[in-house]
């Protein structure tokens, strides 16, 4: 027979160091806890009260070159590391904890366009508006870096020069290849002097190219007639088009969803395409107010960044049709360019003040070590404020930001803008014979067409 | 390739048959003949074979069926009458494939036919069978041409340019020739190529198009290869980035795996461990470990020098103690004892020793106890601790707790070194003590119940003298009854001190206190009973005879329900009479006229019989003095005993008695309260509140007054319509309220403000219904609310990741239809599926209180 005893035995209610927690024990009964409910809405309200006290995104500047930083290029391999390149021809690499220029790789003598790097982050490929595809030999980041102070230069390994200026370039992920976009699009090898593929659909110049992470054969290209492509390199020939109204200045594929894609359009707003169904956008982010001019992906594959015409950078989530952070500070002049970071910690933007700047991802995110007890009120905290955020108070400070005002003012003509329009076709619809006037739902308004 | 050959010949059969030129039978046997060999599958044979039989005719003529079953020896007539057989099947049940067979039956049937006849015919005219091969199955041929063909007569046909040559038919004269096999042969594999038709090439765009939908079904596909990830991803409620980060070693196995001995002793030990041959000797006996254990020559002389060194040590410390023993100095010695007895060691080794020690310590822990000199009772401690300093000093604080600390070692008590039976003596004394201590009221009690028990119990009677008398004897009855009440008493109150003190400590002034206000509030309870029951005493007459008759009307049953609600009224009813103004006691007297109101309402409603009764007795209890009723109080409640009892008897004798219905009694049992009426007019209330009444307009006092055109005029309109609108704007309000149509209800529609923050406009876009999103919000999440072990599955983002762990892209998985769902991380569903969560939730709480409430 078993006998039920209440005990308590004496080592498990002794700590054994002094750091150690007590043991403390909860009746978990919710009839001895009526205001559990009230207790939690007001830590939600709380949570989001702090969040919006400890938001301080901005970690810092990278000051160095001498013209607009034209784009971008995260190191794969090593997270420090990130280059930039500005519309005088000149590269660096910046190393992010110091905030300083570890060297340079001069040499273009136009506006870099382009840069990346290769997979295993050993390769650094640029090229621009001279017609020259440059490969660079990446150093390897060794201790010494953040401490010397003399800028060290670097002599490009290998110098390509080409028929047409060019626009974008990109890598392959874990391959050998890497695209240029300019007059064609060029597919490369590290060790060739000319393109080993082109591909050419129309005559209008190619602006950007995005290989995908996942499927590393799969690219996708925008040109200057306002269409978005998708190659694949095994079947030199072109898969799917769509012409939209604007033009589309960058793409981004989901590293975490390979057949996902997102557009960042002249017209201010993203756009998020399936690659299997072009024809209509699965998802519009609007929240800019002008271009948007650069687009990267979260390694998540949860949120993208975006940078914009507007002098403004922008974090969306993947499904979500409004922005949940927007950056700005008085100084940042239009941005060019975009980056996330490996670790989906931090932004990247480099903008027309010369200046590439520092974000947190998650703008009150506490840095450096978290202790396990603080990490999980954190997640506390946020899991809370998740909860309740529906509710109007916390909605209303969870949702607030302070915008510029050139923004704010913008948005406020977009909407009487918008709201007009909508006015008046609603009018057109009740003057008219019933289902004359078809209206487009807003993820087809802007696409004209798929080509075949 | 075999079937499309097949169809070409095919087609060229029928082209022949059709279209061809009527070329001599001959020739096209011939050729018939040729073709065979190229066709070597057994169905091109066939259709050869039946183009052979087609061939030669050109038009075919139905056979009449008479004629095709000339031979048929049984009577076609027979045939009208037919009869099922019993074991015949529906043609619906036959499948196709029976069809098929049966067609091909039928077929092959009329094949036998064919042959059956020739054979006939044959054996009838004897001549050779090819005779009559295609004899019965020729017509007569139309010829249209009046001249026979040739190159200057060519048909029709041919002049039409439909008569195509073939390259059979231009083969056909050479056949035979040498050369020819070769010619065929290449001819044939010409015709091979000749199938895929070369066509002139599409136009640029065309082709791209169609390449590109290749294209895009190929991307697709490619794309669609990683749905299942991605569905997974999403679906899942918290993605983890930060799982595939190496920290090097895992295990201290595999740390000890990687391990290289690289000294020289690192080295020779690891071959001895790694020796196989140890290895096994190891497991199988160890007999032969004894082989395997030589000991070189060395190691013995090595051990032996050492033995010898130690040896000589030993020798060496026994000379010095000898020597230390020779010394003849008392002071030497003394020094030295004193040096043993200070270190443990000596306390240790010397059992008499020891004892002294633990002496020492006793006293010391006596005096220790007496003075209580190292428990910061001294001046300098006192001053500290008051000031605080020693709070604010490590060193301060240093020196009190070790002052602290002295007093615990010098007071603790030395039980290892105390002799066992002193240490039992002193410790049973002071149990004694204690005991004695704690007992002495128990036992106090203990003694007085004896001797209480025993006076109770010898309560004899002298049986002689004066004693005996039966006046005295009656007296001492009653004089020990009630001695034996009080002792009774007294042993309960023993008892009760007996409990209470074993709980309580005795010591304790709060205990007695306790008692004495126990007591005092007896004391004071007690007067108020008596009170109450004289009042009840007094006044029971007086409400007896209010309620008499409509008791001797009523039943038994309800008559004890009812008495105490009388009882009551009768209380405040005196106290009324007596001007005590005390609101409360007013409130309930209301209470009790209302009550009694609606009672002779209800009495008055009921029957008529028991108003006349009423109202025989009312003037009766009216005109009743207090006085009077106060005189005749025995009496009257023994004539109610008497009436009562009479009351029972009588319905028990007569059986009059009839059971209520049930509503009947519900009726009688809530007889004093209206609830309907009440409700009325509390929803009333509410509806005045909530929709107030407009006010009535008025005139600011001095406008519009000083006219008497105002005056006649009355309010301006405007007032008094919109007084109107208002007044039907409430009355359409009430009609639209939820419970205007329900009377029995009130739904208040209230709109709380302060709640008003709490609810959301709209139902939030993930949820679909209502109840799922607030089944989402139902159960807490905090670590206060839940047990610890599920905190960090309620609180887990949907995000973990770690800063500083790149994260790479998706990489391709094959979709394994058997994968579990992550065991690692369990988590609840609730934040997944707010409807599954919440429910389960739900369940879950309400398990546990039921548990709570049970236990």
């Amino acid at each position: 027979m078993k006998i039920k005893t209440l005990s308590r035995p004496v080592d498990e209610y002794t700590r054994e160091r002094s750091q150690d927690l007590q043991v403390v024990f909860h009746n978990f009964d919710p009839s001895l806890r009526p205001m559990e409910k009230a207790v939690e809405y007001k830590r939600a309200l709380t949570a989001a009260k702090l969040e919006k006290i400890f938001a301080r995104p901005f970690v810092g500047a990278m000051d160095g070159h001498r013209d607009g930083v034209s784009c971008m290029a995260k190191n794969p391999n090593y997270l420090k590391g990130i280059f930039s390149a500005s519309m005088d021809g000149d590269i660096r690499l910046w190393d992010i904890s110091s905030r300083r220029t570890v060297c340079q790789f001069p040499g273009h003598q136009g506006a870099v366009r382009g840069l990346t790097v290769s997979t295993d982050g050993n390769v650094l490929v640029s090229c621009g508006t001279d017609c020259t595809v440059r490969l660079w030999k990446v150093p390897r980041p060794t201790l010494e870096d953040s401490s010397v102070s003399s800028e060290n230069f670097i002599e490009p390994a290998a110098e390509y020069v080409w028929k047409n200026a060019f626009w974008a370039v990109d890598h392959q992920f874990e391959g050998e290849l890497f695209a240029t976009a300019g007059a064609q699009l060029e597919i490369w090898n590290h060790n060739r002097a000319s393109p080993v593929q082109s591909f050419q659909w129309g005559t209008d110049s190619v602006i950007s190219v995005r290989f995908n992470p996942g499927e590393p054969d799969i690219l996708a290209t925008s040109a200057s007639d306002r269409s978005i492509t998708i190659y694949d390199l095994r079947m030199s020939s072109a898969a799917r088009r769509i012409i939209m109204m604007t033009k589309t200045n960058s793409i981004a594929w989901n590293p975490m969803e390979p057949m996902n894609l997102t557009a960042a359009n002249e017209d201010g707003s993203c756009y998020s395409f399936d690659g299997r169904k072009m024809d209509e956008a699965k998802c519009v982010h609007k929240d800019h107010v002008s271009a948007v001019m650069d687009i990267d992906f979260s390694p998540t594959g949860r949120e993208f960044v975006t940078g914009s015409y507007d002098r403004s950078v922008r974090i969306f989530p993947y499904n979500g049709g409004h922005s949940r952070e927007i950056y700005h500070t008085k100084r940042m002049q239009r941005v060019f360019c975009v980056k996330y970071s490996c670790d989906a910690t931090y932004v990247l933007s480099g903008s027309d003040d010369t200046n590439l700047r520092l974000w947190k991802a998650k703008a009150s995110e506490q840095l450096g070590v978290i202790l396990p007890r603080e990490q999980k009120k954190h997640e506390y905290n946020e899991a809370v404020k998740n909860r309740y955020k529906h509710l109007p108070e916390v909605k209303r400070i969870v949702r607030h930001r302070h915008l510029p005002k050139p923004i704010y003012k913008a948005l406020g003509i977009i909407r009487t803008v918008n709201d007009s329009k909508r006015r008046k076709e609603d009018r057109r619809r009740a003057h008219s014979a019933p289902g004359t006037i078809v209206t487009k739902p807003l993820r087809q308004r802007r696409i004209i067409k798929e080509v075949e | 390739m075999g079937e499309k050959r097949r169809s070409t010949s095919k087609t060229l059969g029928k082209n022949k048959r059709r279209k061809g030129p009527h070329l001599p039978n001959s020739i096209l046997k011939t050729i018939a003949n040729e073709k065979r060999p190229l066709n070597s599958d057994e169905e091109d044979d066939e259709i050869d074979s039946d183009d052979a039989i087609v061939d030669l005719y050109e038009y075919e003529e139905g056979v009449p069926e008479e004629e095709s079953r000339k031979n048929n020896r049984y009577d076609p007539v027979v045939n009208y009458n037919y009869e099922l057989p019993e074991d015949f099947e529906d043609e619906n049940v036959e499948s196709d494939d029976d069809d098929e067979g049966g067609n091909s039956d039928n077929e092959e049937g009329e094949g036998d036919d064919v042959v059956r006849h020739t054979r006939m015919l044959q054996a009838v005219t004897g001549m050779p069978s090819a005779a009559f091969d295609g004899e019965s199955k020729r017509k007569p041929v139309l010829f249209t041409e009046a001249y026979p063909e040739s190159e200057f007569n060519p048909t029709r046909d041919v002049l039409e340019g439909k008569g195509l040559l073939t390259i059979d038919e231009l083969m056909a004269p050479i056949e035979g020739k040498p050369g020819f096999n070769e010619l065929e042969k290449r001819i044939s594999r010409m015709q091979k190529d000749a199938q895929a038709v070369v066509h002139a090439p599409l136009p640029k765009p065309e082709r791209e198009r169609l390449e590109r939908k290749a294209v895009k079904g190929l991307v697709d596909k490619e794309f669609n290869k990683w749905v299942h990830m991605v569905k997974r991803n999403r679906e899942a409620p918290t993605v983890y980035f930060n799982q595939n980060v190496s920290l090097g070693y895992s295990t201290v196995g595999a740390i000890a795996s990687e391990f290289q001995p690289r000294t020289d002793f690192e080295k020779k030990m690891a071959s001895v461990l790694n020796d196989n041959e140890l290895g096994e000797a190891h497991d199988e006996d160890g007999a032969k470990l004894l082989e395997l254990n030589e000991v070189s020559v060395e190691d013995q002389i090595k051990y032996r020098d050492h033995i010898a060194k130690m040896r000589s040590l030993l020798f060496r410390h026994e000379l010095k103690s000898k020597r230390i023993k020779k010394i003849k100095s008392k002071t030497y010695h003394r020094l030295k004892g004193k040096d043993l007895k200070k270190s443990a060691m000596g306390a240790l080794m010397d059992p008499e020793m020891a004892k002294e020690e633990a002496m020492k310590q006793e006293a010391r822990r006596v005096e220790e106890r007496m003075t209580l000199k190292h428990k910061n009772t001294g001046k300098w401690a006192k001053r500290m601790i008051s000031r605080g300093l020693n709070v604010k000093y490590d060193g301060t604080r240093a020196a009190i707790s070790e002052q602290l600390q002295i007093n615990a070692t010098l007071s603790r008590k030395m039980n290892s070194t105390n002799d066992g039976s002193s240490s039992d003596e002193s410790d049973d004394e002071e149990e004694l003590n204690d005991g004695s201590d704690q007992d002495t009221p128990s036992k106090l009690i203990a003694k007085a119940r004896e001797k209480t028990l025993k006076t109770v119990e010898d309560d004899e009677v002298p049986n002689s003298g004066l004693l005996s008398l039966p006046f005295m004897a009656r007296a001492m009855k009653k004089k020990n009854e009630e001695a034996i009440e009080g002792g009774k008493r007294a042993l309960e109150e023993y008892e009760e001190w007996e409990n209470s003190g074993g709980e309580e400590n005795p010591k304790k002034t709060a205990v007695v206190s306790g008692r004495r206000v126990f007591g005092a509030t007896a004391k004071v309870e007690a007067p108020k009973e008596s009170r109450k029951d004289s009042d009840n005493f007094y006044d029971n007459s007086d409400s007896d005879n209010d309620t008499e008759g409509i008791e001797n009307n009523d039943l038994g049953a309800v008559r004890d329900t009812a008495s105490p609600a009388r009882n009551t009224g009768a209380i405040t009813e005196t106290e009324f009479d007596d001007d005590v103004e005390n609101p409360a006691s007013k409130t309930t007297f209301d209470v009790a006229l209302f009550a009694s109101g609606s009672w002779k309402k209800m009495k008055g409603c009921q029957n008529a019989e028991t108003k006349k009764k009423l109202k025989k007795h009312v003037p009766y209890s009216k005109g009743q003095d207090k006085k009077e009723s106060r005189d005749d109080e025995s009496e009257d409640s023994e004539s109610e005993a008497e009436e009562m009892v009479d009351g029972i008897l009588t319905s028990a004798s007569k059986e009059t008695y009839e059971i209520p219905s049930q509503a009947e009694l519900i009726q009688r049992a809530f007889a004093g309260d209206d609830v309907v009426d009440e409700f009325e007019k509390e929803k009333q209330e509410v509806l005045n509140q909530e929709v107030p009444e407009p006010e009535k307009p008025v005139l600011v006092p001095g406008w519009g007054q000083w006219t008497n055109i105002q005056k006649k005029r009355g309010l301006p309109s405007w007032m008094v319509r919109e007084h109107e609108d208002a007044k039907k704007k409430r009355t359409l309000d009430l009609k639209t309220r939820k419970d205007a149509r329900l009377r029995h209800v009130i739904i208040s529609e209230k709109v709380d403000k302060k709640v008003e923050k709490l609810h959301t406009t709209t139902l939030p876009f993930p949820y679909t219904s209502k109840e799922v999103f607030e089944h989402s919000m139902r159960m807490p999440i905090g670590p206060e609310f839940n047990p610890a072990t599920i905190v960090g599955s309620l609180n887990r983002p949907e995000v973990v990741k770690r800063a500083g762990v790149i994260i790479k892209p998706l990489k391709f998985e094959e979709a394994n239809p058997n994968e579990k769902v992550d065991d690692e991380h369990p988590r609840s569903n609730q934040k997944q599926n707010p409807k599954k969560g919440g429910k389960t939730g739900k369940g879950q709480s309400k398990g546990k209180s039921k548990q709570k409430t049970k236990a």
